[in-house]
């Protein structure tokens, strides 16, 4: 199975846009940004949902409402996050791939990470019993913030697992 | 300066916190997270105010409803980033990088204030003026360079 995915990596690997990014000085950063500001759309229009369903915080908006109003940027941002991360992963595909952490990361965290947000945002309405939040939706918050914050846990662990 | 950073770095509470790998991975989990809620949090008012996002609600909810997130995220970064810089205090402080990334940050912050200080105001009017929208577009521009600084700090100076 490794070697099936190594050999995706260094197909990857020797694209002209991996070997642009990974060959020039400047574009590496600008990639690394398209991540980041996409990251920090996605996260940072979750973790207001998550944190609303849980109670914590201004209650202006329900978590239905604060779901729809977000909903637009917040998958705008995902679609750049993955986007920066897929152009980050080909340059340097061979290293990542056998590494632990963005195994566990990509493999494991962020399939579930998503699916779950889906059934945050399409449940969030259900959740709802007038102003309050039945403890179903507290949960799901709870469970979602948690799996965010393993997903940025497995990331800033990659370079501790990475051999050269 | 230079002798206060040499002072931070050699305390023996900055040397015991950054020779523990659990608290490394903590500060930097906080780091990021607090960054992340911030730079989002942020973002999605500014988009408001320039009528880019959550259209069907007013500015002042969006922002009433999420500010309190951003200010979160800001003092999870300020003092996470504060022991990461501590332990590598002089070489951050020689890093002409990572000035400049302290002075986008710092005028990031001063634009968030003016937004949120100007969403009330934007409550009171039929159609959200010109000049509001610039200071949200300033105000984005300056958080997506802050997200830049902070990349080029490792990538330019070598330090972080």
């Amino acid at each position: 199975m490794l070697d099936f995915f190594m050999a995706i990596a260094k197909w990857l690997q020797n694209t002209w846009w991996a070997l642009d990014i990974s060959g020039s000085t400047w574009a590496y950063p600008f990639v690394q940004l398209t991540h980041f500001t996409g990251l920090s759309l996605w996260i940072g229009t979750n973790l207001p949902l998550d944190l609303r369903l849980l109670g914590i915080g201004t209650k202006r908006q329900t978590a239905s409402q604060l779901s729809d109003a977000l909903f637009a940027w917040n998958w705008t941002g995902f679609c750049i996050a993955v986007l920066g991360g897929f152009m980050l992963f080909s340059s340097a595909a061979t290293k990542y791939v056998p590494n632990p952490a963005f195994e566990i990361k990509l493999g494991l965290l962020v399939p579930i990470g998503v699916l779950w947000h889906i059934l945050v945002q399409w449940h969030a309405r259900r959740f709802e019993h007038g102003p309050r939040v039945s403890l179903f939706g507290k949960v799901a918050g709870m469970v979602e913030i948690l799996l965010w914050f393993s997903v940025i846990t497995a990331a800033v662990s990659i370079p501790n697992f990475e051999t050269h | 300066m230079l002798q206060f950073c040499e002072w931070l770095e050699k305390n023996p509470w900055i040397v015991a916190i950054d020779s523990s790998v659990v608290i490394s991975l903590i500060l930097e989990i906080l780091h990021y997270s607090g960054f992340f809620l911030l730079v989002g949090s942020t973002a999605i008012v500014d988009l408001r105010v320039m009528g880019l996002a959550a259209r069907r609600r007013a500015p002042v909810d969006v922002a009433k409803q999420l500010f309190p997130w951003m200010w979160t995220g800001l003092c999870m970064a300020v003092f996470s980033g504060f022991f990461m810089f501590a332990a590598d205090a002089v070489d951050f402080y020689l890093a002409s990088c990572f000035r400049t990334k302290i002075v986008i940050v710092l005028l990031a912050v001063v634009f968030g204030v003016i937004v949120s200080s100007i969403v009330p105001y934007l409550d009171r009017v039929s159609s959200l003026p010109l000049w509001s929208k610039i200071v949200a577009f300033v105000s984005l521009v300056l958080w997506i360079g802050s997200i830049l600084a902070s990349l080029e700090v490792p990538a330019r100076c070598g330090v972080g």
